[in-house]
């Protein structure tokens, strides 16, 4: 079985919790036999022909262009780093959330080819929301104007059974693949407008959102948490909804030595300092807990659009110098943050699911998370708190500083958890529905 | 008689590495001796050896007639001794003249003042026997960092022995109608405040390069005519003092050699002396040259050179600038309970008060004056770096 894969980010492409849970997802599956052609936001024309577990990490590379695919193969490259920035994959993706301002900007993806195929009135329907809505001048929306143009090409010379399409970000080109292939479309939920904006969002979002899931044949959600914010905020039918936790892969760790920064008890906030994140509430339960525990530190982890107002609120709260901010971490500097924490808090206000808690167990680290987040669904040995409710986080907070050994214990006992929740079993029943849609598709078109 | 007094502030901060959360508790450096060393070299080459050196031949030349003064913070003469130890021997060279005078001030040129008395005295009588220790030198007059004054100020320093004279602004919500020519006493009458003249003072220190200024550019003539036309007022025979205050940078640093600013220099002193009603003078001989009874002048609310608002807020504004000063002089007391002198230097240099300017967020002109001197991106930045190195400071206090 061969799966024509969209996705906006994958290693060492990433931004946030989308890169890395595709890894792990793509990882899995590779490992159960499935075939994947990679499609992601290079600079360059390419895709990536991934067949075995290891190439999750080499990326092999086909140019779509075969003069610049000679010319690709007859170079040589000292390093991955070196190959990988001659395909385009040198920054970080931008992060895809809120786009604020709505300037008109024509967007044709061949308007007539859609116009002429299209069968159904309801089809018709849901083209024009993606076309009427992929629209805007900022650098964003561009860059996935350009991917979905891409995508035809693409969708036309490769050779595919299904389509699975992550976020938003590839909804118009997994549709577009399914228009001109015919082969049924997967898409993939990791998070909605409205956990990502903390609230209404972006318009044009949402109605890509609701085009993509509507046309898709199947919607794998990342959580129950998010299967409900599909069904009620936008109707997607329940039939066509399948539930998919993400797992996460067990990073290489060194728990017999762990370096600690601090003497006191240290409480981290790793993430995106952005609304949806909840950083505000990380503040304010900062300030309550130190009122008691001045040897605690607060560490703030990340960048994000809230940073400046965070340490600016820190400062006028005076909370000395037990409120801390790294700035940007890359991965080896996060796992050196999470070795120096004791308590790991993810006050979101809306996740769908958050793989960084099930890292931070990973650590042994005693994790409280949101009640609003996927994760909460599928781990027991954390704290579970409504994130607006400042005085149970500082209860516990407060609690667990009190009893280190519990703490510990507690952490322990989560690190045990989070080892048996591997992606093998999310890519089971990821390639189980992959054979269902395709059952179903055969049998349709008998 | 009008008599110019010219003091110069020498100061160099250490800069403090880009010090992240990271960095906590591995021991490594806080400051950026890197930045520091190379900061030091270029100011020296730029500044302080030509400078030194054009101010040193004046003095010669003049035969005594032409005198200056300096306050030099410890910080500044540590890294002479650490990046540009000629400079350290250039200012020796300078003083053995005789006509010229050291002033006191912190030897971490801090806000101590504002925050802790006890740290304030102590880091005064650093500087003194710094001065005693480098240059033989006992210093008689007071300057506070970057002219910071207050009346309560002049009571603390009137208690250490030896001080009868404190330089600050001549702030017009102070003087109102009264003229900064003249000597002053503090509100209690027990010692003497002289007050720079800012109008003048900045024509050198800050537009002398400005090509926009209608004055621009600014020659000894004219410069000398605009001082001969404040001795015109007094008709009494009552003698003058015009303060010239400013940063010693401002020469070949803040107004580059190119700008003529060594040639303002070369020939200022003997045009001023070709007239009898002028002369030099320093901060010392205000009371012997105070031939009137000097009114006495109150300052409840502290006031200091910098900004247009001529307040504390170019330190003190913001609430970062407020927590990280707080957390610091808290950390004063613990340290010292515990007595470790290698936390108690690393404090003081914590102390500086450039640490705090670096955190200013005040827009317009003013906030580009502290980006310039800023070795960080952003306030939000340096605030980071500092607070980070507090942190470190405290762990290191609990191990």
């Amino acid at each position: 079985m061969k799966v024509l894969m969209f996705t906006w980010e994958f290693p060492p492409l990433i931004s946030g919790g989308l890169g890395m849970a595709c890894y792990g997802m793509v990882k899995a599956l590779l490992a159960q036999g499935i075939k994947i052609d990679l499609v992601l936001p290079t600079k360059e024309l390419v895709y990536f022909p991934l067949r075995e577990e290891s190439d999750v990490d080499t990326l092999p590379t086909v140019f779509f262009d075969p003069t610049l695919h000679t010319e690709y193969i007859q170079k040589r490259f000292t390093s991955l780093q070196e190959r990988l920035e001659y395909i385009g994959i040198t920054s970080r993706p931008e992060s895809y959330f809120q786009l604020d301002e709505i300037k008109r900007h024509s967007f044709e993806v061949k308007r007539e080819f859609i116009d002429t195929e299209i069968t159904s009135i309801e089809e018709q329907e849901l083209w024009n929301e993606v076309t009427t809505h992929l629209i805007g001048d900022e650098d964003l929306i561009r860059k996935v104007q350009e991917f979905t143009l891409r995508a035809e090409r693409i969708a036309k010379t490769l050779q595919y059974d299904l389509i699975h399409a992550h976020d938003w970000l590839t909804y118009p080109s997994g549709m577009l693949a399914r228009k001109i292939s015919g082969k049924p479309l997967l898409v993939h939920i990791h998070a909605t407008e409205f956990d990502r904006a903390g609230g209404p969002g972006d318009e044009r979002v949402h109605k890509i959102e609701h085009a993509g899931m509507t046309y898709a044949d199947k919607v794998i959600a990342v959580s129950k948490y998010t299967a409900q914010m599909i069904m009620s905020r936008y109707r997607i039918d329940t039939g066509k909804i399948r539930i998919v936790h993400n797992a996460f892969s067990l990073p290489e760790r060194d728990l017999e030595n762990p370096q600690r920064i601090f003497k006191g008890p240290v409480i981290l906030f790793l993430g995106r300092i952005t609304l949806q994140k909840g950083p505000d509430y990380f503040l304010d339960m900062a300030q309550r807990v130190l009122e008691n525990h001045p040897e605690a530190r607060f560490i703030m982890a990340g960048t994000g659009d809230m940073s400046r107002k965070m340490l600016r609120s820190s400062a006028a709260m005076k909370l000395k110098n037990r409120f801390l901010f790294t700035g940007f971490l890359n991965r080896h500097q996060v796992e050196t943050v999470l070795q120096a924490s004791d308590i790991y808090v993810l006050p979101s206000i809306s996740e769908p699911f958050g793989i960084s808690p099930l890292e931070a167990m990973a650590y042994g680290i005693t994790s409280i998370i949101s009640k609003q987040s996927g994760v909460a669904e599928v781990v027991h040995h954390a704290f579970k708190i409504d994130f607006w409710d400042i005085d149970l986080w500082v209860e516990t907070i407060s609690h667990l500083i009190e009893n280190p050994e519990k703490c510990r214990k507690i952490g322990l006992e989560g690190m045990h958890e989070v080892q048996r929740i591997q992606w093998g079993e999310a890519a089971e029943k990821i390639r189980l529905l992959y054979s269902a849609t395709l059952a179903e598709y055969i049998r349709q078109h008998q | 008689m009008l008599n110019i007094v010219f003091y110069f502030q020498v100061h160099q901060p250490y800069r403090l590495r880009h010090f992240n959360v990271l960095d906590i508790g591995s021991n490594s450096q806080i400051f950026d001796e890197k930045l520091n060393a190379q900061v030091m070299r270029k100011v020296a080459d730029k500044c302080y050896l030509p400078t030194n050196k054009l101010l040193l031949d004046l003095i010669k030349e003049q035969e005594g007639r032409f005198k200056i003064s300096y306050a030099i913070t410890g910080t500044a003469i540590e890294q002479f001794k650490l990046y540009s130890p000629e400079t350290l021997d250039s200012f020796k060279a300078l003083v053995d003249t005789g006509c010229v005078e050291l002033i006191g001030e912190t030897y971490f040129h801090s806000l101590a003042f504002l925050y802790d008395s006890n740290e304030f005295l102590d880091q005064v009588g650093m500087h003194r026997d710094l001065m005693q220790k480098e240059f033989g030198y006992y210093t008689e007059t007071f300057r506070n960092t970057e002219l910071i004054y207050q009346d309560r100020l002049s009571d603390i320093v009137y208690e250490i022995e030896g001080f009868k004279t404190i330089l600050t602004e001549g702030v017009d919500r102070i003087l109102q109608w009264r003229s900064p020519l003249y000597s002053y006493k503090n509100y209690s009458k027990s010692i003497n405040l002289l007050l720079k003249y800012y109008q003048l003072a900045d024509d050198i220190a800050f537009r002398f390069s400005n090509r926009d200024w209608p004055e621009y550019p600014l020659t000894v003539d004219k410069f000398v005519n605009w001082i001969d036309h404040l001795t015109l007022g007094e008709k009494d025979n009552r003698n003058q003092f015009l303060n010239l205050f400013m940063d010693y940078e401002t020469f070949g640093e803040h107004q580059w050699a190119s700008s003529g600013i060594f040639d303002f220099m070369r020939h200022f002193p003997s045009e001023v002396l070709k007239r009898d009603h002028l002369g030099f003078a320093t901060p010392k001989e205000v009371a012997k040259y105070s031939n009137y009874q000097q009114e006495s002048l109150s300052f409840p609310e502290p006031v200091s050179w910098a900004d247009e608002e001529r307040d504390l807020s170019a330190w003190l504004e913001n609430d970062m600038q407020h927590n990280a000063i707080e957390t610091l002089y808290e950390l004063f007391g613990r340290i010292k309970q515990k007595g470790d002198p290698e936390l108690l230097r690393i404090a003081r240099m914590l102390s500086t008060s450039d640490h705090f300017y670096y955190m200013c967020a005040k827009y317009f002109q003013d906030g580009d004056v502290h980006k310039y001197f800023s070795p960080y991106d952003s306030p939000d930045q340096a605030y980071i770096y500092f607070i980070n190195a507090l942190a470190e400071l405290e762990e290191r206090l609990l191990r």
